[in-house]
């Protein structure tokens, strides 16, 4: 009888413990659920972002206190949070009310359902100018609030060793750099990134962008002209040694390249504009200088956007609440703020403008220039494929770097994939 | 005797439940999965495919290299782990004022994360100024840095080598142990009767640790089979030198295409649980 007791109580607990765990669809559940407080009024939800976009407690206490809703941030890191939205999507959850957006997920998050659209005014949408990468069919999708567009620098000190000039074009690129590793100034000039990941296909999309202005067609097919001219420059960059052929294998910055003084010439993130100013990252302080890209025949006239926005689960259940925060947390006073507390660059113009004219912004009278160059490189919208297609991209071009495709093989491979993508 | 029966089944009950919902459900759910077409992108156009899934992994020649990759890391690991384990086994036997912290020493590895053992190595083999290149430049063996990582080959090569030095402590340990529970009567009878070291180490040492070999090969083949953690922290997610792992993960979790993701994770199990069944007869085996 005590045994069955025993047994009984076992049972019990192990079912409980069971039941415990099918029951939780994991943290998921529990955030999304907006909650009403006794009165009715305040709301809550949660936001889900990585945590250089976490705003502080200050500033959440204020949102807070002007709408009602209060705000539960989740920092999570930035390469967990597709994943987590993605599978708490297949069980029709919201991973959070509100979430990252970076502007590669956008096609694949809107044709998936995971997020809901946002109504924005015209006045906003003009503030936005790099909207048009958030935006499917014309409805808008997400709200950027960190800004990352590509500007070019140089090492003026070497330059002037070589006996060069600043660089326009190219063209001018591809001579300067042979000439810089001849003349012993630098062993690898160009800090280019030829390695399997995801940051080599943006570097091919933003080359061919900045000289060509055309990476895909119409029908979202590779501009095979175009894109062949940078393979091939790449090719030949990394043939004659100008391109480190570590940066094929190794899983080191790159970009950080132009800061230790070892290469020349980069084109790369926006903020590497106050970066290589600041004596405490960079050893080429007063050394070195950030310009507007090179293009074709002369400097660029458009270069690419690399934003990280926020958009509204589609399966939140307070939509309204949610796309308040969405908006409050993208507008320009916040992002103002978000500038002096987590260094964000701004995605609107006005905000841009004002810390430029408050003398907040190192070079902002140069970022404001680029800045008004950005242009939507996808003609309609980011696709849902676009992982898929950069992997592609990446291995072809990190194949040709380490010498097992030619440029028009690599260009094949990539290519083949798009078009089984795309009748996909 | 009923009572008792009835009691061994209540005590198992439990556990058969969460068997039941934890391992053979998923099972089966992984299965109806890989019968379909189910990309997470586009869950409402879920459609059954049949075979078609599995038609398409075997065909593809991703999965094709990186069958290959994983079988060339896993007879690498093998080769590596048995000798080193090996070796490392027959060092700490030997009674010394040093051996148990030595021991302690040597199964430090074993206890670290495979990511931080990849991320170590990588700056073992960084193929700039790494630690392997600085003592070959040093040496004056080479005039510009190696790049490792850069090849297909040489890549699972240095995989192996990282995978084995995780786990080389646990098989030595294992072997160790076996090592000091063979009888000594028996090495001084062999020695009686005039055989050498080698002559010792082969006809009675290493008859006598099949026992254990059972375990160490079991334990090489699930981190043969499973390398993932290290190739990624090395190369991270490139096509070339890829493993049956990352391949998977790459389709399941970046593509999100669980239907094919779930076929090959089917590849996966089925191939395992061939030399699972290889090894669980060699243990019974060596049992009787």
């Amino acid at each position: 009888m005590k045994m069955k007791k025993v047994m009984a109580l076992l049972l019990g607990a192990s079912l409980f413990a069971l039941s415990a765990c099918g029951g939780t669809t994991g943290p998921a559940e529990s955030k999304t659920e907006s909650k009403a407080d006794s009165a009715g009024e305040k709301k809550e939800i949660s936001f889900m972002i990585p945590d250089w976009g976490a705003p502080t407690a200050e500033m959440l206490a204020d949102f807070e206190k002007e709408s009602g809703i209060k705000v539960n941030v989740e920092e999570v890191s930035w390469d967990d949070i597709r994943n987590k939205v993605s599978i708490a999507a297949g069980g029709k959850q919201a991973a959070a009310d509100v979430v990252e957006l970076d502007w590669s997920w956008v096609g694949e998050f809107t044709e998936a359902g995971w997020i809901a659209p946002i109504e924005l005014d015209a006045a906003d949408k003009k503030d936005f100018s790099a909207i048009d990468t958030f935006s499917v069919d014309g409805k808008v999708m997400g709200l950027p609030y960190s800004n990352d567009f590509r500007v070019s620098y140089y090492n003026t000190e070497m330059y002037e060793k070589a006996g060069l000039q600043e660089p326009k074009t190219w063209d001018e690129i591809g001579t300067q750099m042979k000439e810089i590793k001849e003349k012993g100034v630098a062993e690898y000039p160009f800090a280019f990134m030829t390695e399997a990941q995801e940051g080599t296909s943006t570097c091919l999309t933003w080359m061919t962008f900045l000289r060509d202005g055309k990476v895909y067609n119409e029908d979202g097919s590779f501009n095979k002209e175009n894109v062949m001219k940078s393979l091939t420059f790449i090719d030949e960059m990394v043939k004659a040694g100008t391109i480190n052929p570590a940066n094929a294998s190794g899983t080191g910055n790159v970009y950080g390249q132009i800061t230790t003084g070892d290469a020349a010439f980069m084109t790369g993130p926006s903020s590497y504009v106050a970066r290589i100013q600041d004596a405490e990252k960079s050893q080429v302080v007063g050394k070195a200088k950030a310009i507007v890209p090179p293009g074709s025949t002369g400097k660029a006239t458009q270069t690419m956007a690399l934003q990280e926005g926020v958009a509204v689960s589609a399966y939140s259940e307070n939509k309204e609440a949610a796309e308040t925060f969405a908006k409050w947390y993208t507008s320009q006073a916040t992002q103002e703020k978000l500038f002096d507390t987590n260094s964000l660059i701004p995605t609107r113009v006005s905000a841009l403008e004002n810390l430029q004219q408050a003398g907040k912004i190192v070079d902002g009278e140069l970022m404001l220039e680029v800045f008004d160059l950005v242009k939507n490189v996808y003609p309609n919208g980011v696709p849902a494929y676009y992982t898929e297609m950069s992997t592609a991209m990446f291995n072809a071009v990190n194949k040709m770097a380490t010498g097992q495709l030619n440029p028009e093989q690599a260009f094949d491979e990539m290519n083949n994939k798009l078009e089984e993508l795309r009748k996909k | 005797m009923h009572r008792n029966k009835k009691a061994a089944f209540f005590l198992l009950l439990p556990i058969g439940i969460l068997m039941i919902l934890l391992v053979f459900y998923p099972i089966l759910v992984t299965f109806y999965n890989s019968l379909h077409e189910m990309n997470l992108i586009r869950l409402s156009e879920m459609r059954f495919v049949g075979w078609d899934n599995y038609v398409n992994v075997l065909k593809d020649r991703g999965f094709q290299d990186a069958i290959v990759n994983t079988l060339v890391i896993l007879i690498a690991v093998t080769g590596i782990t048995l000798t080193a384990s090996m070796l490392e086994a027959l060092m700490l036997q030997r009674d010394h004022k040093i051996s148990k912290v030595l021991t302690a020493i040597a199964i430090i590895p074993w206890a670290l994360p495979p990511m931080v053992n990849g991320i170590i190595w990588r700056f073992v083999f960084y193929p700039g100024y790494g630690l392997i290149n600085k003592i070959l430049y040093n040496l004056k063996w080479i005039d510009a840095p190696v790049l490792w990582a850069s090849d297909r080959w040489t890549t699972l090569l240095i995989a192996a080598i990282i995978v084995a030095w995780r786990i080389v402590p646990f098989c030595a340990i294992v072997l160790l142990s076996n090592l000091q529970s063979i009888d000594q009567e028996l090495y001084e009878a062999a020695r009686v009767d005039g055989a050498n070291k080698w002559e010792i180490f082969r006809s009675v040492t290493l008859p006598l640790l099949l026992p254990s070999m059972g375990i160490v090969m079991t334990n090489i083949t699930i981190a043969g089979f499973n390398a993932f953690d290290e190739l990624v922290a090395l190369m991270g997610y490139r096509e070339m030198g890829q493993t049956i792992m990352m391949y998977n993960y790459t389709q399941t979790f970046s593509f999100l295409n669980f239907g094919l993701g779930s076929a090959i994770s089917y590849i996966i199990m089925l191939g395992s649980g061939v030399f699972a069944y290889f090894y669980i007869r060699q243990l019974g085996r060596s049992q009787r």
